[in-house]
Parts: structure tokens; sequence; C-alpha cells
């Protein structure tokens, strides 16, 4: 302590700083983590099955990608050069810029007919680009031309050059986007033995199912609690709910999965037989089912949609409660005609954070769920979530670089891009409602 | 007009159903939450209580290194007026490999009923030392091997360790159970030194003379006021005594010392209180006056309080709970199986989370509200930890993987060991001590910070000296939900390579020493019973799940505690 009271005014902001820059490094290290592991991953994926060349291919410049290379160079050089020089647009003959509809026709045409024929999928988003460079330049022209002037952001030209980066480095290198392709469109999962696969939509749609399913379960009851407990209740029974529901969040998720595997399981399987003896499902239930899954997560989202669901409502100004009050409503027409609809931003905050707790949740999941990656609307039977598939590979002897140890980071990049994605999406809506009120 | 009446009549009946459905419906949905609490709690507890039969239990038997291997029975099996055996004998064939081919040895286990008796058993190549031992009931006994190699251990006959005065397997019964003596254990030992319970007892009274003064005390209290000076080096001193000549249990010896010495700063406040009081000619009798005279007064209550609570279970008292602080894992027999590795791993993962994680937080949060200004970097890096505290526990398990297990690239090396999962569970709690951190500044008036600048503050020391002592409760409550938080998470170990059983205390630094750095935690534990298909480890999952939900509870308690002690403070 000495030693940090020696340090005076700025010296202390400095070390501080030092302190909080850590967070910005804790998540480039997870970043970088994922991708580069995911990267080796889809390169040992090709270079599998023989696709993947890192050498320079003559015949690539002839491919649907060096193409798309090209017309992305071409709108990227327009970009830029409309940027730098504003008069640059107006040097072009106007006929160029606002074409009669024939020409846009007959694009539109090109580009579905590629996608047909060719299956180019960066020559259809070279197309794009070109034709919104087009319809953004000719904005800008009619805007210079009633006095408008020129904006331009830099997210547009990042995105432009990232484009330019992939379909040169597709082109050079065949078929590299063959893995990638592979990862994201086919559902077989199967990382081990001989007959190798990696669909990861297996354990997509597992994971979906578990956590709609624990959505299903989880909003009425979490949101209706909330309601209660905000509107109706009387204090000393919100005394009694919240430190249950508080207790509820804290025990830990392989507490609730043991939970799920010797309660609920069964309570499922005995419902499954039921459906499997009337054949509305063609194969008997297993203890291990995704609704089994479904209806623990559930309950573990339940506290967390309830405690920020009641702090939303509690944030409205009760004026607005008092208000419809005196207009003769009743209480339930003001909790659902007046207050749910003045907190309901932060009310599906809550419902999108929850969703994303519920796609990270592991061990909970891996202990309800089962550890067979398949691919079936049937959820009687065992299935496999991406945590729990990462939770269950990695249970095992895993030798550093093989394919089995990359493909966790491939999968736990997607799975962080999916919560990445819900998280950011939650906050703002969140941040919304906290500015509103 | 007749039937405008009737219509509003309906609507009425319509409104009043409607309103008397919907908050039914509502109440009954809030309580759903309670019947789930209800029934997880049941349904976990529930298998804790094993109804064994006869002989359900198979024969204790377990491979042993070269160490030592500890056994303990409850209940006698030898009369103690006549001298025979009341049940079969208890017979332990032990066996090995070395380099004659397979030796196979029986040691004969008497059982009596006085404490305390014990006889080594040494292994070596020749055979066993002794061929009958005679041992107290509920005392260890241990066998030494000085072979190379693995000695397996197999009861042949006889009751197993957990079994009644008739041999019957002792399983009827919870499996977290446990004792609790006071001031001494059933051998009629101490369990405390006396220097331990004597600071004990100094805390306990200079809280109460702190709680509530009362004249008579302080009176006594105040023949100590030339001798002021003295107090804290002497108290310091005893402080450092009890650690020196401590034996045993090291954390009953620790707490002591650390009684002593808060007791010492206390009774320096105290008296320097009193001098005050009577130096702006005020009598001792004005109790309400010297409350507010004694420097930092709730700071002092608070801490002494803690400490007092966390004594009273390592002082006086000896808890001993064999399920959690002695037995290791049992490969083959359930019920003789316990969680002291992962108990110690936890504990000891904690500890480096904590180190690791809460003064890097603090700092970051205390950036974050005081110092920043409003500039994209700031706006960045709040962003940042908004989104990592939503981030999936296991993704935090990867980067630890990959980070600091991996050897080569940036990884550390570290390998599966009670390091690595300290540093990560330490990166998986920073987020969230961030958020709690800054939501306790930001609760600290205003006028607290503009009145400290007003007399000429520089900006850390308003941090430091007055808004960081305000905070710090806050602060505090946020790190220890933090720690409570991740204490359940097994996600992450199982991806930085917790092992499924170890039967020794895993080591905190054996990453960096060389040693063995396998290591469990109680949810990995927890995790792996459940997986086994015998329902017996079901049983063991359930009563690992117990103690874990206790240490949760205890460590929640405290936070709410502080809460509240907060929240009276900022209300008076």
């Amino acid at each position: 302590m000495s030693l940090i009271s020696k340090i005076k005014g700025d010296k202390a902001g400095t070390v501080l700083f030092l302190m909080s820059f850590s967070v910005i490094l804790i998540t480039l290290g997870i970043i970088q983590t994922l991708l580069f592991e995911s990267l080796t991953f889809f390169q040992e994926v090709a270079s599998e099955r023989g696709w993947f060349s890192l050498e320079f291919n003559a015949e690539g410049i002839f491919s649907t990608s060096s193409l798309a290379a090209l017309v992305l160079i071409v709108c990227l050089v327009f970009e830029i050069a409309s940027w730098k020089d504003e008069s640059f647009i107006s040097k072009i003959p106007n006929s160029m810029w606002f074409p009669n509809k024939y020409v846009v026709n007959t694009i539109l045409v090109i580009s579905v007919l590629q996608f047909i024929f060719i299956k180019g999928f960066l020559l259809n988003i070279a197309i794009l680009f070109a034709v919104l460079i087009w319809r953004k330049i000719s904005g800008v022209e009619m805007k210079r031309q009633f006095g408008g002037h020129l904006e331009f952001t830099n997210t547009w030209r990042n995105l432009l050059g990232l484009f330019v980066f992939i379909s040169l480095f597709d082109a050079f290198t065949m078929n590299y986007g063959g893995a990638i392709g592979e990862f994201f469109l086919q559902t077989t999962w199967n990382p081990t033995g001989s007959n190798l696969s990696f669909g990861v939509n297996s354990l997509l749609l597992t994971t979906l199912q578990v956590a709609f399913g624990a959505l299903i379960i989880a909003v009425p009851l979490g949101v209706g609690t909330a309601i209660y407990l905000s509107e109706y209740a009387h204090p000393r029974l919100v005394a009694i709910v919240k430190p249950t529901l508080e207790i509820l969040a804290g025990i830990p998720s392989v507490v609730y999965g043991f939970f799920a595997f010797i309660y609920i399981g069964p309570l499922v399987v005995e419902l499954g037989e039921y459906a499997f003896a009337n054949g509305w499902i063609d194969e008997p239930p297993n203890v291990m089912n995704p609704i089994n899954g479904a209806i623990v997560v559930g309950v573990m989202i339940l506290p967390l949609i309830a405690s920020m669901s009641e702090d939303a409502l509690r944030a409205v100004p009760n004026e607005l409660r008092e208000g419809s009050l005196a207009l003769g409503a009743t209480k339930i027409e003001t909790t659902f005609r007046v207050m749910i609809q003045a907190s309901l931003s932060g009310i599906v905050a809550s419902i999108i954070l929850a969703l994303s707790r519920a796609v990270g949740e592991t061990m909970a999941v891996t202990l309800a769920v089962g550890t067979i990656a398949v691919f079936t609307s049937n959820m009687f039977v065992p299935a496999q979530t991406m945590t729990a598939y990462i939770a269950q590979r990695v249970g095992g002897d895993l030798p550093f670089g093989e394919i089995g140890y990359l493909t966790i980071f491939a999968v736990g990049l997607y799975l962080f891009v999916i919560t990445l994605c819900l998280n950011l999406l939650g906050n703002k809506v969140l941040s919304a409602y906290r500015e509103a009120y | 007009m007749k039937d405008i009446d009737k219509l509003q009549k309906r609507n009425r009946t319509y409104r009043d159903l409607t309103e008397r459905l919907g908050s039914t419906g509502l109440a009954v949905s809030g309580l759903i939450g309670l019947l789930f609490l209800g029934v997880l709690v049941w349904q976990i507890a529930e298998p804790t209580f094993i109804s064994g039969e006869e002989g359900e239990i198979p024969a204790a038997s377990e491979s042993i290194p070269v160490t030592d291997y500890i056994l303990k029975w409850d209940f006698a099996n030898v009369d103690s007026e006549t001298g025979e055996l009341t049940t079969e004998p208890i017979i332990l064939r032990l066996t090995w490999e070395d380099g004659g081919g397979e030796q196979s040895h029986d040691l004969q286990v008497n059982i009596i009923e006085e404490k305390g008796v014990t006889k080594d058993v040494n292994i070596t190549s020749d055979g066993l030392d002794s061929e009958i031992v005679e041992i107290g009931r509920k005392t260890k006994f241990y066998l030494y091997s000085n072979l190379e190699v693995i000695v397996e251990v197999e009861q042949i006959s006889g009751p197993v360790p957990s079994a009644d005065s008739n041999g019957y397997p002792v399983v009827d019964s919870f499996v977290v159970s446990g004792d609790i003596h006071i001031l001494s254990d059933d051998d009629g030992e101490l369990v405390f030194q006396p220097l331990e319970l004597v600071g004990y007892a100094v805390l306990f009274l200079l809280i109460i003379v702190m709680t509530w003064p009362k004249v008579g005390a302080l009176n006594a209290l105040s023949s100590l006021q030339p001798y002021r000076r003295f107090i804290r080096p002497v108290f310091y001193t005893i402080s450092g005594m009890t650690l020196a000549i401590s034996q045993g249990m090291f954390v009953a010896a620790a707490l002591g010392a650390v009684c002593w010495a808060l007791s010492g700063v206390m009774l320096n406040r105290i008296l320097e209180g009193m001098e005050r009081l009577q130096n702006i000619g005020r009598e001792l009798s004005e109790t309400s006056r010297l409350k507010h005279s004694i420097s930092n007064r709730d700071g002092l209550l608070m801490w002494s309080r803690m400490l007092f609570v966390t004594s009273t279970i390592f002082i006086p008292l000896l808890i001993d709970i064999p399920f959690l602080t002695e037995r290791y894992q049992d490969i083959f027999v359930p019920y003789a199986s316990g969680i002291r590795a992962a108990f110690f791993g936890t504990i000891w993962v904690m500890l480096i989370a904590m180190i690791v994680s809460i003064p890097i937080s603090v700092g970051a949060a205390i950036y974050l509200e005081e110092y920043a200004k409003p500039n994209q970097m700031t706006k960045l890096i709040q962003a940042l930890v908004t989104n990592l505290a939503g981030v999936p526990s296991i993704v935090f398990g990867m980067f630890g993987l990959a980070i600091f297990v991996k050897q080569g690239g940036i990884g550390w090396g570290l390998g599966p060991s009670v390091l690595a999962a300290g540093l990560t569970m330490g990166v998986m709690a920073m987020p969230i001590i961030v958020l709690a951190g800054q939501e306790a500044l930001r609760s600290v008036p205003r006028s607290l910070r503009e009145s400290a600048y007003g007399v000429g503050c520089t900006r850390w020391q308003v941090t430091k000296d007055h808004v960081l002592p305000s905070a710090m409760p806050g602060i505090m409550t946020g790190s220890i939900l933090a720690m409570s938080r991740i204490m359940g998470e097994a996600a992450p170990l199982v991806v930085v390579g917790a092992t499924a059983m170890i039967l020794f205390d895993p080591e905190p630094l054996a990453a960096l020493s060389g040693g063995n750095a396998e290591f469990t935690v109680i949810p990995i534990q927890i995790y792996f019973w459940t997986q086994e298909a015998d329902p017996a480890w079901h049983s063991m999952a359930a009563a690992a799940s117990i103690a874990l939900i206790c240490l949760l509870v205890a460590m929640n308690s405290i936070a709410i505690v502080l809460r509240q002690h907060f929240r009276r403070r900022l209300n008076s």
C-alpha cells in the first residue's frame, strides 16, 4: 500500500488505466485464440480432403472468385476515387449513374443465373457491392446536383476491402472455402473415426432446441413473476420470493444438471413413452434428451428474466400507472396495456440476455441432453449441443494440434459469435430503455 | 336504457373475472419458482439418505502408491471383558508384485474399545513387520510402504471401515454427517492452543465493550491509559507468539494471531477515543459521545465481527466432517469416498482466482468511474467489460486452455494444474467484479467527492481516502458474489483439464516446481460422479452437491451481512 500511496495524481491514473487495459487484452486473447485455432482447423479439414493448396494457382485467375475480386477491386477503386476527389463523380456521364430500368433488370438476371449455374458465392457478393456502390454514388450525385454534401463511412470501405481480400485468397488457394461451407451447411457431425464429417448444424439445431425450449418455459413464468412481484404482491411475499429466486440463480449449473439427470429425465421419458406408444415419434425415448435440457435450462434462466424484468417494471414512472387507473382502467388492464408497453424494451432485453445465457450453458446441458450428435427433430432421443460437444471432447486426453483438438475452437468461435451478437443486441436494447426513463 | 344497464353489468362481470383470473395466474407463475426450488432441494437431499441393506457394500479395496494409507474403524470388534472377537476378524490382504513375482500377505486388525491405541505397519520387501495389530476405535493407523511398486489393499473379511458394532455397513444415514466437538475431541485432547482461545475471548470482550460501552468497563480500561503506546507492540508480539507455538491446525493459529492483532488495534482505538473525550472535558459516562470519538468504529466493528464469526468455527470448535476433509475418493466403494481432494482443490483455485482478479478488477473499476475521460477508449473498455460478462464460461475455459495450459506459441505451458485453473477462473471473474465495483463506486454520493476536492485533495487522495472506503463494502460484496458464482462453475475447468479422481491434496504451485499438478474441484467431482452408472455414485454426487451449496450459502451470507451493514450506514 505504501508503494501505491507514493504514486501521486496522474501516475495513479496511469497504473489504473493499465489495469483496465487488461480487459482489452483478455478480449483480444479470446478472439485471437479462437480465430487462430479455427483457421488452422479449416486448413486441416481442407488439406484432409485434398482441397487446400497455398501455391499460386494459374487456373485460379479464371475462376469465379477472381472475377469477383475483379469486380470488387473496381468497386473499391471507384469508392476511394470518389472519396478522395468529389469532382470525380461529375466527370462521368450522368447516363451511367442513372441508367434505365432494363440495365438494372439485366444485372439482376445475370446474378441469379450465375448463382444457379456457376455457384459463385463471392461473385454474388461482388455484384451486390457493385449495385450498392452504384446506388450510393448516384444518390451522392443527386445530392450534389441539389446542393447536398458528401458523407463516407470507413466501415463500408473496410468491409469492401475484406471481401477483396477473401476473394483473392479464395481465387489463389483452390477451394479453401469448401471446409467453411461444409462446416456451416452440412448436418452430419462426426469428428472421430474414419468417416470424418464436420457439419456443425446438428450441434446448432440441438442448441437452438434447448435454448428456445428454455425460453418457452422461462418467459411466461419469469415475466409473470416479475409482474406479480412489482404490481400485486404483498411486500412480505416479495421478501420471500425474491431471495428464493436469488438462491435459484446462485445454484451451480452442475447441480442443476444432476437434478435434471435424476429427476426430470425419468419424467420426460414417461411422456416420451406415451408418445412412442401412440406412434408420434419413431424411436423410444431416452433419459437424456433435449426436452430435459430445455426444462432445466428454463429453470436456470427464470431468475434472470424475473429479476431483470422486475427492474424494468419498477423503473416505469408511477404517473403512468396512476394516470391509467384514474381513467377507470382495472389493475389488470393497467398492467397489460400500460406497464408492459412502457417497460417492453427492458423485458425484451432480459429475454435476449437470457437466450444468450441459455445458448452458453454447459454443464447442465451436458448432463441432461447427452453426448451423441444427431440431426433430428425428435426431441426425445439423446443429442448434443455445441457447449456439450466442447466439454465432452476435451474430457478425454487431447493431443494439442490434432483435428479433434481444433474442432472445439471452431465450435467455440461460432458459439462466441452467437452469444456476442445476442449480448450486444441485449445491451443495446437495455441502454435504450435506460435512456427512456 | 335497460339494455345499456345489462351491457354494463355483463361488462363488469367480465372485467371482474379477468381481474381475478389474471392476478391469480400471475401469482401462480410467481410461486412456481418456489415450487421448483422445493423440488430441487428435495430431489438433491433425498438420495443422500441411503437406506442400505446388509452386505450391500463390497469390501474395501484400493491400490495404494508407495507412500501411506489411512484406515479407521468406528466400532470395536473385540469384547473389552472377555477379549474375544464379536464379529468376523478384519483381515486386509496386501498384494504387490516385485522381482520375485507376486507377494501376498494377510494382516489381521482387531479393533478394541479404548481409543488412541495405534500401531503403524511397515511394508518391506520381506513382508509385514507384524501380522496382527490392535487398534483403538476411531483411531487412524498407517501402512507405510518403502516398496517401489504399487501395493493393492483388499479387505477380505470382517466389517468395512464404516460398519456398526454388529459388522453391518453403516449406510442408513446421511452421507454428509459429522461430529462437532466443543473444546476437546473424543479422546479428551484440547482442540485449541490456550493463547488462541484467550485471543478469541479478548476479541469477544472488546467487541462487547465497543458495541455497548458501559461505564464500569470503561473505568476498568482507563487504568491502562498510561501504557497506551505499549499496547499495540505487546499485542502484536503475542500474536506472533501464537503463530510461532502453533502445532497442528494452521488455520486456527492464524485466526488466533489475527484476533490478537485486531484486539490490539481495537483497544488502542478505544483508549484513544477515551483520551479525546476527556481532553474536551467530557465524562466517560457520556457513552454516546464516546461512540463518535472512536475513529472508524464502524469499520473496526465490521471486521472484528466477521473475524469473530469465522474463528468461532475454527478455534473453540472442532467440526469433523469426514466426507469433506478426511476421505479421498475410493475407486470401488462409493460410500467410503469423500471429496477431500476436491475440497482443497476448490479452496486453492478460489484463492488464486481472488489474488489474480480482485486487485486488477477493482483498479479497473476505479479507473472507469473516477479517472476515465468520456472518450472512445473508455467507451470501448466499458463495452468490452459488459460483453465479457456475458460470454459463456466454456469460452473462458478455451482461452485458459490456449493461453495458460498449452505449451508453445502464446501458451504459458502451465499444464492442467491448479495454477492454470485459478488464472482462468480469475479472468472469468474479472468482468463481474468490475461491473459490481463500478456499481458500488457510482453509489457513493457526489457531495463526498466534491467536499474532498473543496478542501484541496488531489484526485488520488479523494479516491483513496474518501471514495474507496465508502465503496469498499459494496466492492467486497460484489467480489464475494462473483467468487461464489465461479466456485460453482465446472465448464472452464473441464476444458482446462481437471481430472476425475486424485488421491492426494492438490498443490497450488506444483506447475512451477514440477510436481504432480493434477487437481479436481467439487463441481467436477459432481459431474463425473453423475456420469457413473451405479446409483450409489449418484448418492455421492448428491452429497457433494449439498456440500457445495452449503459452501456457497456460507459465502453469500457473508456478502449479505456486508450489504446490510453498508445499507445501515448509508441510511444513518
